[in-house]
């Protein structure tokens, strides 16, 4: 049953508080979570980019390095956005210091607002980093920060929402990595990341049209060639629906106290 | 002036078992009231439909006046809760403990920060304050948990066994502090096994048993010249 003002925003302060927890939690936990996607992306920048790329060519008209950097900056927000959020949300549940903003005078859209505008926050700080080290080794950067700040903005909406509602679902541990096993990783690495789905056999380029994650990295990347595999507005509109669905779930699932309340 | 808390005809059922049945209780602004029962009975069921931890099918609380499912903010803000387990969070320190979870409550700026190291410094936690909680002895937890839920300065403090667990010098501390807080006005809704406890400090005790209210009368009344244990032990023999 969802309450009465469940979607209300009146406590500013709360859901401010919420947002510098979660940050001050990746703070912590800066092992975790900050170095891993930097110290991975110098890796496959180096091993695909710099050294298997340089046999590659342009592709869509950039060296396959640069071709390669908006992709791993998706790969690495999506990870990051779902992995915190899902891991900070069971382990409140876990350990029941989420109590703390259940009992306050917090809503639902408050709480979920706080997790996802700390993933936002989190994601652009990878997606940042990442970037500086594109400029630095591979001299490829943004040409339209605008469209770099929806995108990263609406996948770390879909990712820290969806993170909710394993965070929410899960038992145990296992089960938030159980979405990055079976679905993500398999899906954003076939979605684009390494390579432009043009050089793909027309059988899978079909298959890769009903891949979310292709659409993420195609507008993201269009970010920073100019070009796109389809249209940057089918792109767009895809994520940005999948994000408010996604939204739309974890706020409902929250409101209704779906395993926070008994 | 309202009651601090107004239960009527409370139900709670978990699919076939009803935890908490039909329950009525009133409990005055200013007294010191204990909520006692066998494991199992619906205290710690009850005390959650009233603090929004639990939904209920039937019947309404009221905090203050304020309605906990329509009227949540207004009623939420007044109550502090101090949970027998530790739940704290373990990303923060001592210290932010406290002033994040006034954050949550609306309070921000100095005089949160101010209210934080008072309470530290009343807890005896100041030399704490940096450091988790992991770090902190189970006595020193206890009080945290007490200081966390007094940041706000609630109208009404619900403890739920709040000296299980902890040594005699403590508790009798524990005792001082929440005694002289019911002095200045602050509501007491005190659950504990330790009737000893309830028979010392509570002007008021309801017994809960089988989720149905055995008995709720001052305490003085409802012990007469025996001792809180036998009369609670006949009363959930019945």
């Amino acid at each position: 049953m969802i309450g009465a003002g469940a979607f209300t925003l009146e406590n500013p302060v709360a859901l401010w508080t919420l947002i510098k927890r979660e940050m001050k939690r990746t703070w912590v936990v800066i092992n975790q979570v900050i170095w891993p996607p930097i110290i991975t992306t110098v890796l496959y920048v180096f091993v695909f980019g710099l050294a298997l790329g340089s046999r590659i060519g342009n592709t869509q008209g950039v060296p396959y390095a640069a071709f390669l950097i908006p992709g791993l900056i998706m790969l690495q927000v999506i990870d990051s956005a779902y992995g915190e959020t899902g891991s900070s949300v069971f382990q409140g549940r876990f350990l029941n210091h989420i109590q703390e903003l259940l009992i306050a005078p917090m809503s639902a859209l408050e709480i979920v607002l706080g997790f996802v505008l700390a993933g936002i926050a989190r994601s652009f700080l990878i997606a940042g980093l990442i970037t500086v080290l594109g400029l630095a080794l591979v001299h490829t950067g943004p040409r339209d920060w605008l469209l770099y700040a929806l995108v990263v903005s609406m996948v770390a909406v879909l990712f820290t929402s969806i993170g909710i509602v394993f965070g929410l679902m899960a038992e145990k541990f296992d089960h938030i990595a159980i979405f990055t096993t079976f679905v993500i990783t398999p899906l954003v690495f076939v979605g684009g990341v390494f390579t432009s789905i043009r050089f793909l056999p027309p059988l899978v380029q079909q298959v890769s049209l009903f891949n979310p994650m292709f659409y993420m990295i195609d507008a993201f990347r269009y970010s920073f060639t100019g070009r796109s595999d389809v249209s940057l507005v089918l792109s767009l509109g895809i994520v940005g629906s999948l994000s408010a669905v996604a939204f739309a779930a974890a706020l409902t699932m929250t409101a209704a106290g779906y395993k926070l309340r008994v | 002036m309202s009651a601090a808390i107004e239960i009527e005809g409370l139900v709670k059922r978990y699919e076939d078992l009803t935890a908490v049945d039909r329950v009525s209780l009133a409990v005055e602004e200013g007294d010191f009231f204990g909520f006692l029962g066998p494991n199992g009975a619906g205290k710690t069921t009850t005390i959650n439909a009233v603090v929004g931890l639990a939904s209920f099918q039937e019947g309404s609380i009221r905090l203050f006046g304020y309605d906990v499912v329509r009227e949540w903010r207004q009623a939420r803000a007044l109550v502090g809760l101090a949970p027998q387990e530790y739940n704290f969070d373990r990303y923060l320190s001592i210290r932010d403990i406290l002033i994040y979870q006034g954050g949550y409550y609306g309070l921000r700026g100095p005089a949160l920060r101010r209210r934080a190291d008072e309470l530290l410094e009343r807890f005896g936690l100041a030399q704490k304050a940096n450091v988790f909680y992991t770090r902190l002895s189970g006595g020193m937890k206890r009080r945290l948990t007490l200081a966390r839920a007094l940041i706000h300065q609630p109208r009404l403090l619900i403890l739920d066994e709040p000296t299980a667990g902890v040594d005699v010098e403590l508790r009798l501390e524990l005792w001082d502090f929440v005694r002289e807080l019911n002095r200045s006005g602050t509501t007491i809704f005190l659950t504990t096994h330790y009737l000893e406890e309830a028979e010392a400090l509570c002007r008021n005790i309801a017994i809960i048993e089988r989720g149905r209210i055995a008995a709720r009368e001052s305490t003085r009344d409802l012990i007469g010249n025996r001792s809180l244990q036998d009369v609670f032990l006949e009363l959930i023999k019945r």
